[in-house]
């Protein structure tokens, strides 16, 4: 995932307490990539942000977690309550907040909507006609709202959306980041479940090409490693790279990656196997290639 | 006059006695000031054919428009004089409070000419000028003279650049320092020496007048903004010893005096490796916001600053591996006042000739690749012109020459001006640039290196139209150093002419265009050349040493890859097309009217 570990005000608040009634079992406990679904969800935030909270109902059993872990008071009050409760217990200015059956999490729509809100109260995607109040971005000065909505037993987010500076985040802009929309993409039956186990194995086959990217200066000092192996789709592209290297060092993205365009800040560039310094980021990648970054200003 | 003083001190040692001189604003407008302005001097004060230890070899410090009106990276000054190690121009660059200082007492430019007949130390302070008994200052390094001589001028603001024991002894290498910089390169240390001159001390309180000083202001905003950001991270975060792994990786890293163009070391000796385990201090000079300069501290507890040249000079050239070693070595070259560069390009040279068996025998030097002792020995021995550090000090083409044999196909020079860390068989836009510089082999007077970085060329690959590319990276440097501002910063500028040439309008006045400029760039360059042709240059001082065009490179990524006798040439060739000159790199007149230099 990408993201940028310089924004130090934002925490993430994942939701786990849902009665998963149809699921017929915890969701949060699910077996996915090997492990529960919940430590699945934390992990992957975690490399985006300092503080990750996990969001349980009373008395709710949660297997060790990556998290810092939280209780609803008040057991079932719906999103609303889950994000209250998130927002209090989450050190963050503001609070990327989501849900624990969640495992397509795009970085790259992450890092999106947390750079609008600086004007705004709340960010909030509008995906297929419908508000994601789960995949957003509630800055904490809003509990008070949300605590009134509670005791109001408003128990739906979109009432917090009328009363607060809402960016609304069009499709549009979603499918530049996400084009599937799979960060929205959530499991509430068991064939749901099946679904994503499937998708996620079809995913982790679908990438026959393996490349390496060597780090120098400060790309370097930032991701603490020299090197990383990438796994990428055939014909990927110098912009995949980028992509998938601000995935898997989230520090690089903000500094040296440019994640909104998938290509180098200024400062950087991109030579490949130590000969040709590439600056179009459509050039394709052959499997095997070294990819060094470094800086633009090579020499001085 | 804004941006200048319009004003020129001449000192002359042989008779004690100092004279002022206006400036004419044609002149400035036509060699703005720094390495233009110098040069300018430099043609007119040398006489023709000048010895460069002659007292008569001018010695010339220079200032600039920028210096002084507090834009980012501008508080530098230019020395410019006749090499003792090329025969042709000097000019270097250093920078901080001297620079601003040199303002300050009201001055463009001072001229010393002569030779005081004991160590002296010349004090400037605004108009009154005074030349002072320095003998007790013999053999101290640069910065203990320096705190001695404000101690004896009870004059703690007065800023001081200083030779140590290597410009007294006339190291043909040896640098002018001041506050731990140096004007590095081509011996202007030595000049300063055989003129008997420890120091220049100064102190002004001289106002600095610019024409549109809230444009000014606006436009230093602006830049300082810029230098802030990515396009200069890599100077703010690691400093050019970043340069080093990237080097490496990309088969241009010179190694065993150009035997190699990669180090097995060299993650040992990394800037990465080097931040992580031995940073120290983040440092800058005057009047700077991106603050390049590292210190790091060696296994003493000692602070010393290293610079990517000096790292690849001190470490992978000689093969040494210890990053300690490196540190102990650059301090002992910035306590006698020695360029770094050519201090590891001509000990490179005296251990492969001692490989060879043709080194003289000194047995308190043995230098072999990669073995400390002799080669920390050696540095000191070349300082004090003791032993094998006698021949040493003549620098590598001198030194060849005189050992005779093969060791001339080892000394790694142009023009008498040992390599800095270019490949050029692996930058072959560098290797043009090295080859036809009037400086000698010079990374900093063109920067040619750029296009071969920039993904805009074939670094691997020979080509004629690199002329033009050289030509155009030459005359940028010219008004980057004759304004002056620092090479860093240049990537800052999106049209680097156009913008300069509005700051230059706001600082001075004029109504000057981009183009203005770029002719002035040429101008600048092109009186380098003909200073040079007129000291004796020939066609064939163009070139670079045999063992480029003779060995392919064995190692790394661009391991087989060769440069040609032929390739050279076509390429000078192309160069001399793209500079107008004929085909023996000549200028015709037709040229020298074309930029009024006849």
């Amino acid at each position: 995932m990408d993201g940028d570990r310089s924004l130090t005000h934002a925490s993430a608040v994942i939701l786990s307490g849902g009665k998963s009634s149809r699921m017929g079992s915890p969701k949060a406990l699910l077996l996915f990539d090997g492990e529960p679904l919940v430590v699945h969800v934390a992990r992957a935030l975690k490399r985006l942000f300092a503080e990750v909270v996990v969001v349980a109902a009373p008395g709710q059993e949660l297997p060790p977690l990556p998290a810092t872990l939280a209780r609803d008071a008040v057991s079932h009050q719906g999103p609303v309550g889950g994000i209250y409760y998130g927002l209090q217990a989450a050190a963050g200015d503001y609070c990327f907040v989501t849900s624990c059956d969640v495992p397509f999490l795009s970085a790259r729509l992450i890092s999106y909507l947390l750079s609008q809100i600086s004007d705004y109260d709340v960010v909030v995607p509008y995906w297929q006609e419908r508000f994601q109040p789960l995949c957003a971005v509630y800055r904490k000065s809003v509990a008070p709202l949300l605590k009134e909505q509670l005791d109001r037993g408003e128990l739906r987010p979109i009432f917090l959306y009328e009363k607060v500076r809402t960016r609304k985040v069009t499709e549009a802009e979603i499918r530049r980041f996400d084009p599937e929309g799979s960060s929205f993409f959530n499991m509430n039956s068991p064939e749901d479940y099946q679904a994503a186990l499937a998708l996620w194995e079809k995913n982790k086959q679908g990438f026959p090409l393996t490349c390496t990217v060597e780090l120098f200066g400060v790309p370097r000092l930032l991701a603490k490693t020299k090197a990383v192996s990438l796994s990428l789709r055939q014909e990927a592209t110098l912009s995949d790279v980028f992509s998938a290297l601000a995935e898997r060092l989230p520090v690089l993205s903000g500094r040296v990656i440019n994640s909104e365009s998938a290509s180098l800040f200024s400062g950087y560039a991109c030579n490949l196997n130590g000969l040709d310094f590439v600056r179009n980021p459509a050039a394709k990648i052959n499997p095997g290639d070294r990819i060094f970054i470094l800086a633009a200003d090579a020499g001085g | 006059m804004h941006g200048f003083h319009g004003r020129l001190l001449h000192v002359d040692l042989n008779t004690r006695k100092s004279s002022w001189r206006d400036l004419e604003e044609s002149r400035l407008r036509a060699f703005l000031g720094g390495i233009g302005l110098g040069t300018s001097l430099l043609y007119e004060y040398a006489p023709p054919g000048v010895e460069p230890f002659s007292p008569a070899n001018p010695l010339i410090f220079a200032s600039a428009p920028l210096v002084g009106t507090g834009l980012t990276t501008t508080a530098k000054f230019a020395v410019v004089t006749k090499s003792p190690l090329t025969g042709f121009i000097a000019d270097s660059l250093s920078s901080s409070h001297f620079a601003l200082e040199l303002k300050r007492v009201g001055l463009d430019a001072i001229v010393i000419t002569g030779r005081a007949s004991s160590m002296v130390y010349v004090f400037i302070e605004n108009q009154k000028v005074e030349i002072r008994e320095a003998e007790y200052l013999r053999g101290k390094a640069p910065g203990e003279t320096e705190r001695l001589i404000q101690s004896e001028l009870a004059v703690p603001a007065a800023r001081v650049a200083a030779v140590g024991l290597a410009g007294e002894n006339r190291v043909r290498f040896a640098t002018i320092s001041n506050e731990g910089r140096h004007a590095g390169r081509g011996g202007v240390g030595a000049v300063m020496g055989s003129k008997n001159v420890k120091a220049i001390a100064l102190c002004g309180d001289r106002e600095i007048s610019v024409a549109d000083s809230m444009g000014v202001a606006a436009i230093a905003e602006s830049l300082r903004r810029k230098s802030l950001g990515s396009l200069t991270e890599k100077y703010r975060s690691i400093g050019t010893v970043a340069n080093l792994a990237v080097f490496n990786s990309l088969g241009t890293l010179p190694t065993r005096n150009f035997q190699q163009s990669t180090f097995d070391h060299a993650e040992n000796l990394s800037g990465e490796t080097l931040t992580e385990n031995s940073f120290s201090r983040r440092h800058g000079c005057a009047s700077c916001t991106i603050q390049c300069e590292r210190l790091f501290k060696s296994a003493a507890g000692e602070e010393q600053r290293l610079e990517y040249e000096t790292l690849f000079a001190l470490g992978p050239l000689c093969g040494i591996k210890d990053p300690d070693v490196v540190l102990q070595a650059a301090r002992l070259c910035d306590l006698h006042g020695l360029d770094t560069i050519s201090t590891g390009g001509t000990l490179a040279w005296a251990m492969e000739c001692s490989d060879n068996g043709l080194l003289p025998e000194d047995r308190n030097v043995r230098l072999r690749f990669g073995e400390p002792e002799g080669f920390l020995s050696a540095i000191s021995a070349v300082a004090e012109r003791k032993g094998v550090g006698d021949l040493l000090a003549e620098g590598s083409r001198r030194a060849a020459l005189k050992i005779g044999g093969e060791s001339s196909y080892w000394a790694m020079h142009v023009k008498g001006l040992e390599m800095p860390g270019y490949e050029p068989r692996s930058l072959k836009t560098m290797a043009l640039g090295l080859a036809v510089s009037p400086r000698g082999a010079c990374h900093n007077r063109s920067g040619a290196y750029e296009a071969d970085f920039s993904g805009a060329v074939d670094r691997l690959r020979a080509d004629p139209a690199r002329g033009s590319l050289v030509a155009a990276a030459e005359d940028f440097a010219a008004v980057l150093d004759s304004l002056i501002v620092c090479k860093f910063l240049r990537k800052c500028f999106t049209d680097f002419y156009s913008e300069s040439a509005e700051l230059l309008g706001k600082v001075t006045g004029w109504n000057c265009s981009g183009d203005e400029l770029r002719r002035i760039g040429e101008r600048i360059h092109t009186l380098k050349k003909l200073f040079n042709v007129r000291e004796g240059w020939r066609t064939e001082d163009d070139w670079l040493p045999e063992r480029l065009l003779k060995e392919a490179l064995p190692t790394g990524v661009a391991r087989g890859v060769s440069l040609t006798t032929e390739e050279l040439r076509e390429m000078i060739q192309g160069y001399y097309r793209a500079r107008g000159w004929d085909k023996e790199g000549n200028v015709p007149d037709e040229k020298r009217r074309e930029l009024k230099l006849i």
